[in-house]
């Protein structure tokens, strides 16, 4: 186990060096005008960056306001029971809600999590997994569909919200598996 | 969908902060509008004359849990002074003092220019010049109504200023990877992808045709994202996102590919754990490899099987862009 993580760990240093070197010298060998087509490409940058802006004002002020309102430890204490039957910790259900919602969010649960209950802690442990297994669905609906000016997201956030939701309840049976 | 769970966000984030504020006039948890019982004593001495005197703020622990019915202990003592004008006395706390709740909130609300908590003076009679001894006397604060309903208006507003920041801060990144990718797709190095990844990627984007580039960026998009590189994938995905756009025949309407791509990206296949959790949890990442892995890719089984599922519904089926007529 140990030596696989070596090997994929020392790839990682790797893999962006190399892209970044081998894209314009492979260009160069294949007689690709490299700079002219690198500043071509790079001009979307900047239309990229503003076209999602919309999109992640709607999304971030939303999720601001609903983390704000207190509303999250309302629905911890009304799930509280529900969870119970399913073996869910209820001092994690603020990180599942907000695992979806905001990365920024999501870390800062896990740092509360690490002063309150200690980084060897299997609550702690769960926090990070689930942290570390999953994206910040709103925000890549925000930029990658923003991106493209697509507002009608048919079934991708139902089916994002459902792989977390999986992903959630996941987490802390491995973690349960293996530690607890 | 999502017009639905924004609307919800924003709704339930007043409904929730009203219901809060609510309860805090109910059982009037500021108590608006009382003295707070406090002790006064004169570090430098009472001056009758001077505008600004000094003086230390003490507050019993017991009578101030029973007047906000709190169990939070003030400090011994704060530094603070007092303000003696034609109008009547203020009483200021020094600002940054660690003061308890709900003095904490109150100093949100009622406060200086400066940032100092501060209040109305009741119920002190002025001691003789150059007293040093604590003198009783009471502070009314300015009151403080909706807290929560104020806090999630300033949220709101903090965070579209953050959204745009982060768009901008992109720019860099997303101009630099959007260049290379131009030199991949100018060297021929995207198609090669294409071929390569076809028999992987198309069960799952079986609406791509078979020699589009849009796999070959999915794949590099799937690449950065396996080894943790969050820089190049989300540049990466936006690519490959445009280049499904061009298959796309609606200007505003996701295709099931665009969905499958979003899915994939939400469960994030990852081979190394987060930098940021590497830096929280230390040592005890190690044990958490396999976990998260695992977790990750359940997860991501999860995710592709929704994404296809679903598109099958009728109700997507209809909004399908791609569908037959």
């Amino acid at each position: 186990m140990d030596t696989v993580r070596d090997v994929i760990s020392l790839l990682s240093y790797f893999v962006l060096p190399l892209i970044l070197v081998s894209f314009p010298l492979y260009g160069l060998y294949k007689r690709v005008p490299v700079y002219e087509s690198f500043v071509e490409g790079a001009r979307d940058g900047f239309q990229v960056a503003v076209r999602i802006i919309p999109y992640l004002v709607a999304i971030l002020f939303a999720i601001a306001m609903f983390r704000a309102s207190g509303a999250m430890e309302a629905l911890t204490r009304a799930l509280d029971p529900v969870l119970g039957m399913i073996g869910f910790p209820a001092e994690l259900l603020p990180m599942a809600i907000v695992r979806s919602l905001s990365g920024s969010g999501s870390a800062a649960l896990v740092v509360d999590m690490i002063n309150q209950y200690g980084e060897d802690s299997i609550l702690v442990k769960m926090a990070a997994v689930m942290y570390g297994s999953s994206e910040t669905t709103f925000y890549v609906i925000a930029v990658y569909f923003g991106a493209v000016n697509i507002r009608k997201t048919r079934h991708a956030v139902p089916a994002g919200l459902i792989a977390d939701a999986a992903a959630m309840v996941i987490a802390v049976w491995t973690v349960r598996l293996l530690f607890g | 969908m999502l017009n639905y769970i924004w609307a919800g966000l924003i709704i339930a984030s007043i409904v929730f902060a009203l219901g809060y504020d609510a309860s805090d006039i109910a059982t009037d948890r500021y108590r608006n509008g009382r003295p707070l019982p406090v002790a006064l004593a004169f570090p430098e001495g009472y001056d009758p004359a001077a505008r600004r005197v000094p003086v230390e703020i003490r507050m019993e622990t017991r009578e101030y849990a029973t007047f906000y019915g709190t169990d939070q202990t003030p400090a011994s003592g704060y530094p603070g002074y007092l303000l003696q004008t034609q109008e009547g006395r203020q009483l200021r706390f020094e600002a940054g003092a660690k003061l308890p709740e709900p003095l904490a909130t109150i100093g949100k609300v009622s406060r200086s220019r400066d940032d100092e908590l501060q209040g109305r003076l009741v119920g002190f009679t002025s001691p003789a010049a150059g007293e040093t001894e604590a003198a009783a006397a009471g502070v009314v604060f300015q009151p403080v109504r909706f807290v929560k309903l104020n806090a999630v208006a300033a949220a709101g507003i903090d965070f579209a200023r953050t959204a745009a920041e982060i768009a901008i801060g992109l720019i860099g990144v997303l101009a630099l990877f959007l260049g290379l990718l131009k030199i991949a797709e100018d060297a021929g190095i995207v198609f090669a992808l294409v071929k390569l990844v076809r028999p992987i990627l198309r069960p799952l984007f079986p609406e791509i045709p078979p020699d589009h580039p849009a796999l070959g960026m999915i794949a590099l998009n799937l690449t950065a994202t396996l080894f943790g590189l969050g820089n190049a994938a989300t540049p990466f995905g936006i690519k490959a996102m445009e280049e499904l756009q061009t298959l796309n025949p609606s200007e505003d309407t996701a295709t099931n590919s665009m969905v499958m791509l979003l899915a994939i990206n939400t469960a994030s296949l990852q081979l190394v754990p987060p930098v940021l959790l590497l830096a929280l949890m230390g040592t005890q990442i190690n044990t958490l490899i396999f976990p998260i892995l695992t977790t990750t890719v359940l997860g991501l089984i999860v995710a592709i099987t929704a994404a296809r599922l679903l598109g099958r519904l009728p109700g997507y089926r209809a909004s399908d862009p791609k569908r037959t007529l």
